[in-house]
């Protein structure tokens, strides 16, 4: 204190040196101060208000996912959660109210493998096992794709690292709006990725004309040595537990994925490679989730044996990308259906991720809603496919307490839509996230 | 006796080759009546529970209440919605090769390239086209001109509806550099110029040269008749095509890549007085007032919604062409991509222009007449309506529906789709039986 007036006194000698009006200068200084301390109390109060106020949306119907569907339903949020949801709810006065009564409500849309927001290539060049790779650290808040995923009505996603790699690295699942990447996280290190079939092999070359030191020198470069670097890799997992010699970070995380602390999620599109993937699995008793899985259907008896969900997604009538042409040519159009039939969760996705050759861009890939329209013309059931959007890819995260469906104490994460979103031409007309609405048409 | 068989014999011989005659001279009129649960003319308001009779594959009668001649086969469809078969204004699909690799090659025809068993028409009639446009793709200047066919037919010749028709002007430059496959191994191609500049300076000295070609051609033809000499030169049939456009006898469909060739085009239309219909890029919505003001029709690029970054908010924001074009009062039609699970179907393009805002009168016109028009086949196809071809569709529901399929397709008053006999389509949705063996060998490796 003592040391501040002093300092004052000075600073006001100085001032009369130069006779400047320093009554003046001195209320108005504590004006600004004043100002600017009322501001800021007022801020934090109105945020604090905003947050307290209930919102309330009248619905025309409800689209619940885990329930039955609510005719002309309400739903109360606060806090960014869903504190009331039915028929026979009383509005608080002040709640400030979303008249939806011609809409069709439902919750937001999970893209369990989404095209991810960030700058730069996603595929390691460094290594083929790279299994310590966070996406997180490569998130981009101010991403463009973010953006557009909102305006589709995805409320949730799960991204993971380019599938070039065998290993390819650790996922997250986020929600598309915040200011910095850690506002999104939802849950960091939410999967690690394995990719099999020929994606992991593309690129890599034997030694053949140039020096073997050459940084592309790298295996695996058959599917033979695809299986045999995911067993060694597993193998040496296991002995690192036991062992624990010297910390690997990448060892780290391949033994938390075989301990079951880190979920597995296998990118395989051939019926051989689903086989594989299954009895590698089945020696190191882990459980699978399997990715793309193109030629799931031929399979379909077999992945649900071995109780193991199905994240399906991109979704083509003729192979586009190089990668597809290469494997994804056996297509069936009822995939999901098959699928579903056979007692598999199955999860609609995106899965637009960038292989080694290919370069999918948003525009490229339809969004979800049309994906599992079209997943019930070809054969799957309404209510499964409007599942398989939303609830079942939030199991598959293992974030189904907090998103993907309209229950008491989810997150208030919903889409209002025009009419049935099944339809082609019903259009998503509000969608909310965390209680604010994100994007309005 | 003899001469009595004889006569027998010539006597029978007479009235068979009588009947046979009369059977040739006047043959028995094909007649059908739809009874249909639903029918969307297009032409004029939807009927419900109408019939359409049919006579010798054209349309004799559309309406609620019609007597059903005696002799004419019933084909009941109570449970069906009815509506003229979609019209693909522009593709350049089913070609061995879309484009040739020299610029200026107007005299080609994609007659001779369409290969009647790609996939793409079998896809096409599946999807419930019974009309398209095969054009050159767009990466030739003057790239040839196009062929209306049916997607139904061994040979091109019984896809045919009608040969010689609009002329493909590209004002994009042609994409360097496409790995194309040859016989002598995958080479890059080059075609013409790499920069819009020298692309438009192309077009215009190709234009100049041809005015010059033709006023020379008369001068002789003026020559020969002053010397009273005989004058056969003919017109040069490579510059034929482009003649004819410019006399109005051909249409041109002129590209534009990017939104800053639509002023190019209109230009082009205005110096040349080209009966003209645009082809859009992606980015084509930006030129929608310009298009307005010509009245000019619009294929619109397969990708139809697009995102733009508004430079002021940062915002990304959904740009839908179709709804930009309905609002500046603009008549277009769509094109498909056949890889894609939206854009394959042209219902589906309709659905999206409904989805954001098209009314949807005017989005199946889009998919049927507005097409028919611009092709210039809409004397036969586009709408229900009597004196037209009976080219129609029976969908299980609504044609803007997701759910809806394409149960029938009547080609000139023949079916000649029905999903029922579809076994690619079977194939495609039905679980495939179990390999003989593998599943239990399998079972035996996992457990």
């Amino acid at each position: 204190m003592a040391i501040l007036c002093i300092k004052g006194s000075r600073s006001e000698t100085f001032i009369e040196d130069f006779q400047l009006p320093i009554e003046d200068l001195k209320s108005k200084i504590q004006g600004v101060i004043w100002l600017s301390f009322l501001s800021v109390l007022l801020t934090a109060a109105s945020r604090l208000c905003a947050q307290e106020k209930t919102v309330a949306i009248k619905a025309g119907e409800i689209l619940t996912v885990s329930g039955a569907p609510i005719k002309a339903g309400i739903i109360l949020i606060r806090n960014g959660k869903i504190t009331d949801i039915g028929t026979e709810i009383a509005v608080p006065q002040d709640a400030s109210v979303i008249d939806a009564s011609d809409s069709v409500v439902m919750p937001g849309l999970v893209d369990a493998g989404a095209l991810p927001p960030v700058r730069g290539d996603l595929n390691e060049q460094s290594g083929e096992i790279t299994a310590a790779l966070r996406i997180s650290t490569a998130l981009d808040p101010k991403s463009k794709v973010l953006k557009r995923i909102v305006q589709t009505g995805c409320t949730t996603l799960y991204i993971a690292p380019g599938g070039a790699n065998l290993i390819a690295g650790l996922g997250v699942i986020i929600k598309p709006v915040g200011k910095t990447a850690a506002e999104m996280v939802i849950k960091d290190d939410a999967a690690l990725k394995i990719v099999m079939g020929s994606d992991s092999t593309q690129g890599n070359r034997i030694p053949w004309f140039e020096p073997p030191t050459n940084f592309y020198y790298r295996r695996p470069t058959t599917t033979m040595a695809v299986a045999l670097m995911l067993r060694k890799s597993f193998f040496d997992a296991r002995q690192y537990i036991a062992s624990h010699e010297k910390e690997d970070p990448d060892m780290e995380v391949v033994a938390a994925a075989l301990q079951g602390k880190i979920p597995i999620r296998v990118a395989v599109r051939r019926a051989i490679d689903i086989r594989t993937a299954l009895r590698i699995a089945n020696e190191y008793g882990l459980s699978l989730i399997l990715d793309e899985c193109t030629e799931g259907y031929k399979v379909a008896e077999e992945i649900a044996k071995k109780n193991a969900p199905v994240v399906l997604g991109p979704f083509y009538y003729y192979p586009r990308t190089s990668s597809q042409y290469d494997e994804g040519r056996e297509v069936s159009w009822n995939n999901a259906g098959i699928l579903a039939k056979a007692g598999v969760r199955v999860a609609i996705a995106s899965n637009a991720q960038e292989g080694p050759r290919l370069a999918a861009t948003q525009d490229e890939s339809i969004d979800l809603l049309t994906a599992a329209a079209f997943a019930v013309r070809h054969g799957m059931a309404p209510a499964e496919a409007l599942k398989s959007i939303t609830l079942t890819p939030a199991e598959i995260l293992g974030v189904a307490d907090r998103v993907g469906s309209l229950e008491k104490g989810k997150d208030a994460d919903i889409l209002i839509l025009s009419g049935n979103p099944l339809a082609a031409t019903s259009r998503i007309k509000r969608v909310i996230l965390n209680g604010q609405t994100v994007f309005q048409d | 006796m003899r001469f009595r068989s004889c006569a027998a014999f010539v006597c029978v011989t007479l009235i068979v080759c009588m009947v046979g005659a009369l059977g040739y001279a006047a043959p028995v009129r094909k007649k059908l009546a739809i009874k249909a649960g639903k029918i969307i003319t297009i032409a004029g308001p939807e009927i419900q529970d109408g019939v359409i009779l049919v006579e010798d594959g054209i349309i004799k009668a559309v309406d609620k209440n019609v007597e059903i001649p005696w002799d004419a086969e019933v084909i009941e469809a109570k449970d069906r919605v009815v509506m003229p078969g979609f019209v693909l204004a522009h593709t350049s699909n089913g070609l061995d090769a879309p484009n040739e690799n020299v610029p200026e090659v107007p005299f080609l025809s994609t007659f001779d390239s369409i290969d009647p068993v790609n996939p793409f028409f079998e896809d096409s009639l599946r999807d419930g086209v019974v009309a398209m446009l095969v054009l050159p793709g767009n990466n030739t200047l003057l790239g040839g001109t196009g062929t209306v066919v049916k997607p139904y037919g061994r040979t091109v010749e019984a896809m045919l509806i009608k040969r010689y028709t609009g002329l493909k002007i590209s004002l994009a430059p042609p994409v360097q550099q496409t790995l194309r496959y040859t016989d002598g191994g995958y080479s890059y191609q080059a075609t013409g110029n790499i920069s819009r500049m020298g692309h438009m300076q192309r077009f215009r000295r190709y234009m100049a040269e041809l005015k010059d070609y033709l006023e020379q051609y008369e001068q002789r033809k003026k020559d020969a008749k002053e010397q009273e000499k005989p004058f056969d030169e003919e017109i040069d049939a490579r510059k034929q095509p482009m003649i004819d456009l410019l006399n109005g006898k051909l249409a041109a469909f002129i590209y534009c890549g990017i939104a800053a060739d639509v002023p190019k085009a209109i230009e082009i239309q205005e110096t040349h007085n080209f009966n003209t219909a645009l082809v859009l890029g992606t980015d084509g919505y930006k030129a929608a007032d310009l298009i307005s003001k010509k009245k000019m029709p619009v294929i619109l690029d397969p990708q139809l919604v697009v995102w733009e970054t508004n430079q002021q908010t940062n915002a990304e924001e959904m740009k839908v062409a179709p709804a930009i074009f309905y609002k500046a009062g603009v008549k277009f039609a769509f094109q498909t991509d056949t890889s894609e699970y939206g854009r394959r179907y042209l219902w589906y393009q309709a659905a999206t222009a409904v989805r954001y805002g098209v009314d949807r009168a005017e989005a199946l016109k889009s998919i049927t007449l507005y097409p028919a028009q611009f092709i210039g086949i809409d004397n036969r196809f586009g709408s229900i309506e009597s004196g037209k071809e009976a080219s129609l569709i029976f969908l299980t529901g609504d044609p803007l529906d997701a759910q809806t399929w394409v149960d029938k397709v009547m080609i000139g008053g023949e079916i000649v789709y029905e999903k029922a006999k579809d076994l690619r389509l079977k194939k495609l949705l039905e679980k495939p039986k179990p390999e003989e063996g593998q599943q239990t060998s399998q079972d035996k490796n996992t457990d």
